[in-house]
């Protein structure tokens, strides 16, 4: 747990870079920090680990205040990723990842294991990069290895500083979603820097939209699309900000929150399995010009059929309600 | 005046015929200059590093060593001399070599200092968060990272001292420069050439040296 105790931050007594920050990031929660350049983020995500000091207020993490913390001993137990993956290019693949391990002493044989699966994890052949050098690397796969050096030692916590910014768009997406992943099993308390607010609809629990310094909004990815607190996250979020939702909410949802309709059997109908989202539904009917979809769920189950308006009437319930 | 090719004879003959002669003249001058280059890098390295994490330190350290390299290699023997004559080593060993470490020290503390300087901040940020004390970021990243340019320095400095060296001969410390002075004394130019392609080679064979012992201590990565 990551809690954020009326934290400001000033540089060089004048520059004003946080103003009273306060939110708490959830024990197994990934927390996105959004907001425009310049507005704080990576000095707020500095501040956590104490590569930055912290003017006035305090940073709880896992109840114990950084101030008071060793800082050398609390860096080694908070996995830390870096938009440019600051691997050393002087060491192996190998040796990178596995330096706060080297560090903290574990013998040859559980560091060569840890290597072993955490590459396996992030998708790498262990053998095959083992002796490597990061150069020899494409910046995806670097950032990999970055991802697998930040969980070398276990770490409760991981502070991530726009991990895949520096990656074209297709990597950037299946990186994006190979971390999804790892977090679904490992359950890390991730705070995660992003500009993006694709990437943070996509993976976030929660996002924290900053601007110059102040929180303007703390909230789930569905919340703040379809109720923003107010014009600057609504205009931060864009305009298809509803439509962006869409990928937020499976069938089951509108399933669970609506009746669905009665299915009408005809010889173009068309099948949905309950756990994709919206966005995947609407698409099917307007790419198939289906009137509507019969639901599924995973045994095949026919459970009724859903149409534009349903999901329409889904959506402005939605809007309302999470007020 | 005798012809090119007659000198060349010339030189040739002479190699040959005082091979062991000039043999150990260079001997001489090989343990002056790498006394003094080992004593440079203990003192000079150090300092490189101390200039990295102290910026006011790191203008005067600078400027003092930048001023020592500008004294004529001459005087600043003659300066040794009344100096270290109250200790009784007015001439000989001893001045030479303080000569030349201090001649070197600028190529070596300024390329430490910039090679550690220039070491990607990204690089040095992660070493940070990831936990590793000043000490073994040191060790660890910037030090093997800074390696290449670090060597280039004391490469630059061994070649200089091979040089200046052989004007060392003229307080007593033996080494290459001999050769060229008694070749001034008796005025025999191929005596005088003898010694001084003798020093050319020397660097050329210690330039080529060190850099295998770069390449030897440079980790795999880092090579270009
Ligand atoms: N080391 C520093 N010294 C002075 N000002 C800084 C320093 N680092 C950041 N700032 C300022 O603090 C503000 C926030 O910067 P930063 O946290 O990097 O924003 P972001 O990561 O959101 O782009 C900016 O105005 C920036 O200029
Ligand atoms: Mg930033």
């Amino acid at each position: 747990m990551i809690h954020f105790n009326d934290v400001t931050k000033i540089y060089n007594s004048n520059v004003k870079a946080i103003e009273n920050m306060n939110f708490t990031v959830e024990e197994g929660e990934l927390v996105i920090m959004l907001g425009p350049s310049g507005c704080g983020k990576t000095t707020l995500l500095r501040m956590v680990n104490q590569l930055e000091s912290i003017t006035k207020g305090d940073i709880m993490l896992n109840g114990k205040s950084v101030w008071h913390s060793n800082k050398i001993e609390m860096r080694r137990n908070i996995g830390y990723v870096i938009q440019s993956n600051g691997l050393f290019p002087n060491m192996n693949i190998e040796d990178n990842a596995m330096i706060v391990p080297n560090l903290l002493g574990w013998d040859r044989k559980k560091m060569r294991d840890r290597f072993n699966m955490l590459m396996e994890l992030v998708g790498l052949n262990p053998d095959e990069y083992r002796k490597r050098y990061p150069h020899e690397l494409s910046g995806g796969q670097q950032q990999r290895v970055g991802v697998a050096r930040a969980l070398a030692a276990d770490p409760p916590v991981m502070l991530m500083d726009e991990p895949f910014g520096a990656l074209d768009p297709i990597i950037r997406t299946h990186l994006q979603e190979e971390f999804l992943q790892i977090q679904k099993e490992l359950k890390k308390t991730i705070l995660f820097v992003s500009h993006d607010i694709d990437e943070a609809v996509k993976m976030a629990d929660k996002i924290a939209l900053l601007k110059g310094g102040k929180m303007m909004q703390y909230a789930e990815p569905a919340r703040m699309l379809n109720k923003p607190a107010n014009s600057f996250v609504a205009e931060f979020v864009g305009q298809d900000r509803v439509l962006k939702s869409m990928s937020l909410y499976t069938v089951r949802d509108l399933a669970n929150a609506l009746t669905l309709k009665p299915v009408i059997e005809s010889p173009d109908s068309q099948n949905i399995n309950e756990n994709l989202s919206l966005r995947v539904a609407i698409s099917k009917i307007l790419n198939q010009e289906a009137d509507q979809l019969i639901v599924e769920n995973d045994n095949g189950t026919r459970k009724g059929s859903i149409t534009l308006d349903l999901i329409e009437q889904f959506l402005h319930r939605e809007i309302k309600e999470s007020v | 005046m005798c012809s090119g090719g007659d000198l060349i004879v010339n030189l040739i003959e002479y190699f040959v015929s005082n091979f062991t002669f000039i043999l150990g003249y260079t001997w001489d001058h090989i343990k002056l200059v790498g006394l003094a280059i080992i004593i440079a890098i203990v003192i000079g390295v150090p300092l490189g590093i101390y200039c990295s994490v102290n910026k006011y330190a790191a203008s005067t350290i600078l400027q003092i060593a930048s001023i020592m390299m500008t004294i004529p290699s001459l005087a600043l023997f003659g300066i040794m001399i009344p100096v270290l004559s109250l200790i009784n080593e007015g001439i000989g060993t001893l001045p030479a070599i303080i000569a030349l470490v201090l001649y070197s020290q600028l190529p070596i503390i300024r390329n430490t200092y910039t090679a550690i300087n220039n070491v990607d901040p990204d690089i040095r940020d992660a070493a940070n968060g990831i936990g590793l004390t000043t000490f073994q970021r040191l060790i660890k990243v910037e030090l093997p990272n800074a390696m290449p340019l670090i060597m280039a320095g004391i490469r630059t400095a061994t070649v200089l001292n091979i040089g200046v060296g052989a004007i060392a001969t003229l307080i007593g410390a033996g080494g290459l420069g001999g050769i060229i002075y008694q070749g001034i004394l008796r005025t025999n130019n191929t005596m005088i050439l003898a010694g001084a392609i003798a020093v050319a080679v020397l660097a050329l064979i210690a330039d080529l040296f060190l850099r295998l012992i770069e390449n030897l201590f440079t980790p795999k990565g880092v090579k270009k």
